[in-house]
């Protein structure tokens, strides 16, 4: 009844046998073991479940398994690389961009995907593409200040 | 040479590192071995007798490990306040409201613990519900508890001066009716825990709490055992703002299904099951009447506040009572009287939440003076400048304002936002667009409260052999700061980087008592006990430097990694050499402890006389301004200017964070969110349907942050987390009624509400 699917995660390729029915997001989080990926809603409406699938953010909550065969995907445990940061982390940490924290995997990576297309977006823009992504601790202002630092630089 | 080297500055969070790499772990985040999942099995019914439950083919069903009702219970009573003592962890005879907890079951896996609720029988008999607050208050009304004469869950009443004296002085009176609404926390990570009984019979509990002595002491209530055998370990937490205080049922039913399946049981709600019952703010109405003198002297003021309780009690009492200590307080008013009911209905209860019943009332209140001064012919500033506290004034209900930034915060916030000439400007956009400013203030505590007759705690501080710094605080961490504050606290008496510093908060069984995050409590008495524990210890390292340097302790200073002679600062020893020696050299190892307490807090109990409740008041003035749309009843924000009296900073990046984060809640609570309900279901458990800011609906802030220096703060900080989210309902109506000319008496100030209020009042 499964179906064997290939993905591959931050660069490493997994064989899984997945059902009609799993998620993506439960397959990052409870067969890959990479919790860094957040269940809020599980109705697309949240973002915490938000990670980067072939260069597009998405809500993996919404996307099944079986779709993501052959898929290049980057969660958040994907970013920072030999014990250094990502500048987008960086960014975060120094302008007191995370409060709770729980927004944070899914804000970085919707960060990412809008900066790896655009390396110069408006305050607009940003404002745009993390508008799925919902905080309710920190208002957005330190965390769109965070990802404007790292316009033009990545 | 600047007088603090870290305290104040905007440092990156010691907890950030963790949570930008996703390694911090919450709760749904844990797998144990073993770890069955659970489910709770919930009233349907907003009202009913129970009149038979069969759980046999739940039970039959493979991979189900057990399955409880309320016969696998103690059956005693609980909540938070004892004396209120209403609800049973799983229903008996009757359900209250739509998502009671009737039985719950544990399985291998989740959605065969899904399939067994669906198998488990309950046969109701339906009783009529009553789910309107004042429906409820008639006599002849359903009663929500058959054991209760009426639906009037509990009552609080203040008076100060003589209130009919105050009226008969006063030169007008104004009478308004205010109402708000039914809102969700909306904590990013919904609520869950994970319990396991060991063989001894020890319980420790894994769940997000910012208050887990308290909510140990409410799990061995509920659970009928010793508070010795319950422990709870909180993993990272996903935002609290008041939800996070009591426990709720889930958590009892999950160390029951433990004990019986010796396994533990992890429960999580989902995003509907939080929606539907992780509770709410308590939905208010506000009967205020004020007397004034003709020159704008507030003199009498007397609230009828009615409370929404929902089917059980849990901290509504507190928030009464809460709400009247902050009504008497805000202004220096000679007479006052306040008069609140807490009502039963048969609908999802409330809780905490960020404001605690002041914003609710504080609504009423500042909605009103705007009323009364354009009445008078004064403006909004002028009225509040008039009656504004200053500091070390002794009010009428007995309380002193010591540290008072009220008069700066509105003066700050005038300048800043362009307020004189905004408000002469036109109105009128055109095309049915209207622009307005408008202003509130508020009173709030920075330092929790004296309420329980107990404020007070210990820290514990070491200082390893390699010069790295332990702090076992209990100031819990919701994502408001509480490690960081510790640390900065502790990095400044130190003279070290916070980095040095980790920061155990966690454990019941490690962390000192505590009564956790409530009433911007943690800066003030958590961070004054951490200032005392690395005193303490300060004064080890600095005896291992003095003998290094040949000098004595008295004379040492500690700043920028390094301890030095003060008079002679090239005469130093770095932090690690000096912890280095004292372990190697002198033969012992480093550690403090430190003591906050509050002399006062044993004399004043909940029921003792109001007057010195809260130890140290934070004021705040915001401005706001917003452009309305006739046409389709938009409000949009299009500027916050906030000016929050906060003691001295500890770390201006949180201090601003908690203030914009604050006004963004309060924002969403003014115009766009609502737990619409309907025969006691809500009807909008998604954020589809639940509409909470986005970082596209979220205004620019300017957040001025007003130092005034609290004489019993750690460094004169005082508590900051809430207080920002309390004037914003009642600046937003303000800045609507100046736009518009329309007053909103009802919240929230949505699309519909405003479209179909401008059409009938202006065509
Ligand atoms: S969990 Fe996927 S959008 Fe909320
Ligand atoms: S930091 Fe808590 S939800 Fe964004």
């Amino acid at each position: 009844m499964g179906k064997a699917v290939v993905l591959r995660v931050n660069g490493e390729e997994y064989e899984l046998e997945v059902k009609p029915q799993e998620t993506l997001l439960d397959v990052i989080r409870e067969r890959l073991s990479l919790t860094g990926t957040k269940r809020g809603c599980e109705t697309g409406d949240c973002g915490a479940c938000t990670v980067i699938m072939n260069h597009k953010a998405v809500s993996s909550c919404l996307v099944l398994a079986v779709e993501a065969d052959g898929a290049e995907i980057v969660t958040i445990e994907g970013l920072a690389k030999e014990g250094k940061l990502h500048p987008l982390q960086e960014a975060f940490v120094r302008h007191g961009a995370v409060q709770c924290g729980f927004c944070t995997p899914g804000m970085i990576l919707s960060a990412k995907a809008l900066l790896d297309e655009n390396k110069n977006p408006t305050e607009e823009e940003i404002r745009r593409a993390i508008s799925g992504n919902l905080c309710r601790c920190t208002g957005y202002t330190k965390i769109v200040e965070a990802i404007k630092a790292c316009s033009g630089t990545l | 040479m600047e007088q603090y080297s870290v305290f104040g500055k905007p440092l990156p969070r010691i907890d950030a590192w963790e949570k930008v790499t996703g390694e911090a772990r919450y709760l749904d985040d844990i797998f144990m071995p073993g770890m069955l999942y659970g489910k709770v099995l919930r009233s349907p019914h907003a009202h009913a007798r129970i009149v038979r439950i069969d759980t046999q083919k739940a039970e039959a069903l493979r991979g189900v490990r057990a399955v409880i009702t309320h016969r696998d219970t103690p059956g005693v009573k609980f909540s938070f306040f004892p004396v209120f003592a209403d609800k049973l962890p799983l229903c008996r005879d009757k359900v209250r409201y739509i998502g009671d907890e009737v039985a719950a079951v544990a399985a291998e896996t989740a959605a065969i613990a899904e399939q067994a609720l669906s198998l488990i029988e309950v046969e109701y008999d339906l009783l009529p519900a009553v789910t309107d607050l004042e429906e409820a208050m008639k006599p002849g009304a359903p009663l929500v508890h058959e054991d209760k004469e009426k639906n009037i869950a509990f009552e609080g009443h203040k008076s100060f001066g003589d209130i009919k004296k105050g009226f008969a002085d006063s030169d007008y009176i104004f009478e308004d009716r205010y109402v708000t609404s039914k809102v969700a926390h909306c904590c990013m990570e919904t609520h869950g825990c994970i319990a396991s009984f060991d063989r001894l019979g020890k319980l420790t509990v894994m769940m997000p709490s910012q208050a887990p002595h308290t909510v140990r002491q409410e799990i061995a209530r509920i659970l009928d055992i010793p508070r010795s055998k319950v422990r709870i370990v909180v993993p990272a937490v996903g935002g609290g703002f008041g939800q996070r205080l009591v426990t709720d049922m889930k958590v009892p039913a999950a160390a029951i299904l433990s004990r019986i399946a010796r396994r533990p049981v992890k429960i999580v709600n989902t995003r509907e099951d939080e929606f539907c019952t992780a509770r709410t703010r308590y939905p208010y109405i506000v009967e205020l009447k004020t007397g004034v003198r003709k020159d704008g002297r507030i003199l009498a003021r007397q609230a009828r506040v009615l409370i929404d309780n929902g089917a059980y009690n849990d901290k509504g009492p507190a928030t009464l009572n809460y709400a009247g200590e902050c009504f008497a307080v805000l202004y220096n008013v000679p007479h006052v009287r306040y008069d609140g009911y807490g009502v039963y209905t048969n609908k999802q209860f409330g809780t905490a939440f960020r404001g605690f019943g002041n914003v609710q009332v504080t609504f009423a209140t500042e909605s009103q003076l705007d009323e009364i001064a354009e009445k008078l012919g004064m403006g909004p500033e002028e009225i509040r400048l008039k009656n504004a506290n200053k500091p070390n004034e002794l009010m009428s209900c007995g309380a002193t304002v010591t540290s008072c930034g009220l008069v700066e915060c509105i003066r700050e916030t005038m300048k800043k936002s362009g307020w004189d000439e905004k408000r002469k400007m036109k109105t009128d956009l055109g095309n049915g667009w209207y622009r307005g400013i408008g202003m509130a203030t508020m009173v709030h505590t920075g330092a929790g409260g004296r309420f329980y007759g107990y404020a007070a705690t210990d820290t514990f501080t070491k200082i390893s052999e390699d010069g790295c710094i332990t702090v076992i605080s209990p100031a819990p961490e919701i994502g408001q700061g509480g490690k960081m504050v510790v640390a900065q606290i502790t990095a400044e008496v130190l003279g070290v980087d916070p980095s040095r510093i980790t920061v155990i908060n966690n454990d019941t069984d490690i962390i000192p008592y505590d009564l956790g995050a409530w009433g911007s409590r943690t800066s003030f008495v958590c961070g004054n006990a951490a200032k005392a524990a690395a005193e303490s210890v300060k004064e080890e390292i600095f005896g291992a430097a003095a003998k290094m340097l040949q000098t004595t302790p008295g004379k040492l200073c500690a700043r920028d990694e390094k301890i030095f002679i003060d008079e002679d600062p090239s005469k130093a020893v770095s932090f690690e050499e000096a912890a280095v020696y004292a372990v190697s050299n002198l033969g012992y190892p480093l550690s403090g402890k430190g003591r906050y307490t509050d002399p006062l807090a044993p004399q004043v109990g909940i029921d003792k006389k109001y007057g010195h409740h809260l130890p140290t008041f934070t004021f705040a003035c915001h401005v706001v301004e917003v452009e309305v749309d006739s046409g389709t009843g938009e409000v949009k924000v299009v500027k916050v200017t906030a000016a929050q009296d906060t003691g001295r900073t500890i770390n201006r990046h949180m201090a601003e964070g908690q203030i914009e984060g604050s006004i963004l809640q309060g924002l969403g609570y003014a115009i766009s969110e609502e737990c619409v309900e309907d025969g006691g279901r809500m009807m909008n458990p998604t954020f589809a349907d639940y509409k909470i800011q986005t970082a596209v609906d979220a205004p620019p802030y300017d957040v001025i942050l007003i130092e005034t220096d609290d004489p019993d703060g750690p460094f004169g900080a005082k508590g900051i987390g809430e207080p920002a989210l309390v004037p914003l309902p009642a600046a937003v109506g303000n800045a609507v009624y100046h736009a518009t000319g329309v007053r909103f008496k009802k919240l929230p100030l949505n699309q519909e509400r405003v479209y179909f209020s401008l059409k009938k009042e202006k065509g």
